[in-house]
């Protein structure tokens, strides 16, 4: 961006002003001087002349929303001034950086589609420091960020782990799975209602019984850590329990899942999932059927372990017979036989 | 004086950090040795020792280190580390500073808002616990237990179910490219995508150079994976346990700094020094120049334990 250009253009357009035209439709101007810092703008017009009516607007990217795009033009209104000292316009930019992370993401992904690479640099400089020494957790928090990396790969971060798509999905799911029921837990502590609880319960009990008497330590044993961190008053014992043992079971199938990272055979339960997701999305909905959705959500987990099982029995073949998913104390099923070893 | 002599032969010997703390150790005796030489007979060799140890600790910069977003863990550490190690042997001001700078600690903790900040925290109120006399000791805790509640009160509205705009990996690459390793990695479990963006090769090779370019020089071939390599260094060099403390020697300008990705904070010494990254050390070294002493850290391997036998002298006029 030269004077040359500018003086180039100026006598041929014989105005001052750009047209821009946003993602949403809606069409303004803005002063050329300010529009040309952008180099995506500055080739819009350059090459194909666009930007010189409002019929000719220049059609900006997608991530360009309108309140982004005041954003940067303000950014651009003070930098493309040639007078600034450094020190101002260092003081400005510090200035401008103070917003909530939300906007800042937009911000970075408008500058980059308008190829602003200074704004670019100091947005992602600024989100940068707001990742720097937090862990995992809480950078998902602030970034609202899916939690669907397997438990093997969060423990080899420096490991390259294997990429199957089928398991991505899964674990998608999973996560999915994990918030709803974090969202019923908290809605059961607002309601207090017991009759409901009990009936669940039992099922929840006689599905565990069935399963592996052993599962019921693992919750008994994650009871302790999940009152510590709830510091709910008034929550009835009963939907505690519930949430713990879902949350073993959730935790224990995720595992059985994990360790068995290299079964092939996965894209018809996955297929079928995502028809019962469907189903679980629509009951969603509803939410007089608590105990209901509860009950399907067993069944599915209960359906996808057998599946598992089954399709890991196909996928092995020779000497296998069905292995048992015994899961010990501390919830760990790394001592599964065979190929299932090999894994950890 | 022989023992001059001395440290000169160890300083060649041993570029560790220990032996450049003696370096600063000498250096600030030369300093003290000029200064008492210029006041008159009547200043007591007390205030003087005193004013050293001042000096140094706000040399050191902790109280600015707190109220830094990613030093504040450090800082606490630290602060713990002094209060364990030597509090009782403080002059009467230092003591003051450092109870100073505690309870700042604890009143800059709500804006913190991390998990590592309240677990350091955490470790300074229990070295607070152990080593203050009474009413300091319960002025802290008054100041900590304020802290936690105001945190309590921050987390507790915190619900939004926006969805932000998904960055492009490229974007995501170069914001990780200002990071250190240790947030790095913890990006790299945060998400799918975040995960696919870690493994980026340029990052981790940028990495190797800040850290290990200096010792190691290694043949690179396509395919080369910069994160393996750069894993290897890590383990070998023992890297965590030396980036654990935060703290960095920069010889250009003499002083013990909160590194800045093993750079010296100044702009002037890291044009100096170019692409030469610190000399780190461990806490308990800090601590040691703090209070002039030799004591090693109970993790101490066996090379402290050979270096302090040629150090075994007073430090302190």
């Amino acid at each position: 961006m030269s004077e040359s250009d500018m003086a180039i253009i100026k006598p041929e357009m014989m105005k001052s002003y750009i047209w821009l035209e946003t993602s949403d439709g809606s069409i303004q101007q803005v002063e050329q001087e300010v529009a040309m810092f952008c180099p995506f703008i500055c080739h819009q017009v350059l090459q194909k002349g666009a930007g010189s009516s409002k019929n000719n607007a220049i059609s900006l990217p997608q991530k360009v929303n309108p309140a982004m795009l005041s954003l940067i033009f303000d950014y651009c209104r003070f930098h493309q001034l040639p007078g600034r000292s450094n020190k101002e316009r260092k003081v400005y930019d510090e200035k401008f950086m103070r917003m909530d992370t939300k906007r800042l993401c937009e911000l970075t992904s408008a500058a980059d589609s308008l190829q602003l690479k200074p704004l670019v640099d100091l947005t992602s400089r600024a989100l940068a420091r707001i990742i720097e020494g937090k862990t995992p957790e809480e950078i998902r928090e602030i970034f609202h960020l899916p939690d669907d990396l397997t438990e093997e790969e969060k423990l080899e971060p420096l490991k390259n782990t294997m990429d199957d798509p089928r398991i991505r999905l899964l674990n998608r799911l999973y996560a999915k799975k994990r918030k709803e029921l974090k969202e019923r837990e908290k809605l059961k502590s607002i309601e207090v209602e017991e009759h409901v609880d009990e009936r669940s319960v039992d099922d929840l009990l006689s599905f565990i019984n069935g399963r592996d008497h052993k599962v019921v330590n693992t919750s008994k044993s994650k009871k302790k850590n999940k009152k510590r961190k709830e510091h709910k008053n008034g929550t009835c014992k009963v939907s505690n329990k519930d949430s713990h043992n879902l949350h073993s079971k959730q935790r224990s199938v995720d595992e059985t899942s994990s360790s068995l990272g290299g079964v092939s055979n996965l894209h018809n339960i996955e297929d079928d999932i995502f028809s019962r997701k469907a189903e679980f999305e629509d009951g969603y909905i509803d939410d007089e059927i608590d105990p209901a959705l509860k009950e399907m959500l067993d069944r599915e987990v209960e359906d996808f372990a057998r599946r598992l099982n089954s399709s890991w029995v196909l996928s092995v073949g020779q000497e296998r017979q069905p292995v048992h998913f015994s899961i010990n104390g501390n919830g760990d099923t790394r001592r599964l036989t065979g190929p299932a070893a090999r894994h950890k | 004086m022989t023992t001059i002599s001395y440290r000169d032969e160890g300083i060649k010997l041993y570029s560790t950090g220990t032996g450049l703390i003696n370096q600063i150790v000498s250096k600030e005796n030369i300093i003290a040795q000029n200064m008492k030489t210029r006041i008159d007979d009547q200043s007591k060799p007390q205030t003087m020792i005193q004013e050293k140890y001042t000096k140094r600790y706000q040399n050191l910069k902790v109280a600015e280190a707190l109220s830094n977003n990613h030093l504040y863990p450090f800082a606490c550490n630290e602060l713990s580390s002094i209060i364990d190690l030597g509090y009782s042997q403080l002059p009467k001001d230092l003591k003051a500073f450092i109870f100073r700078d505690c309870l700042s600690a604890f009143r800059l903790l709500p804006d913190m808002n991390t998990s590592a900040a309240v677990s350091a925290a955490n470790l300074l109120v229990k070295s607070v616990e152990s080593a203050f006399p009474k009413q300091k000791k319960n002025l802290a805790i008054v100041e900590f237990k304020q802290a936690k509640v105001a945190l309590k009160r921050r987390t507790k509205g915190h619900d939004e179910h926006i969805d932000l705009p998904s960055l492009p990996q490229d974007i995501l690459v170069h914001i990780f490219s200002f990071l250190d390793v240790y947030s790095l990695l913890s990006s790299s479990q945060v998400s799918r995508s975040w995960n696919q963006a870690t493994s980026e090769g340029s990052l981790w090779r940028s990495l190797f150079d800040l850290h290990f370019s200096h010792k190691v020089s290694i043949h690179i071939h396509p395919g080369f994976d910069w994160r393996e390599a750069f894993k290897n260094e890590y383990i070998l060099y023992k890297s965590s346990k030396m980036l654990r403390s935060g703290r960095g020697y920069c010889s250009y300008c003499d002083s013990v700094v909160w590194h800045d990705n093993l750079r010296c904070p100044k702009k002037q010494c890291r044009l100096k020094s170019g692409k030469k990254p610190l000399d780190l050390m461990l806490t308990h070294q800090v601590v040691n120049y703090l209070l002039g002493t030799t004591s090693s850290s109970d993790e101490s391997d066996s090379e402290d334990e050979a270096v302090r036998g040629l150090w075994a002298y007073p430090t302190l006029q």
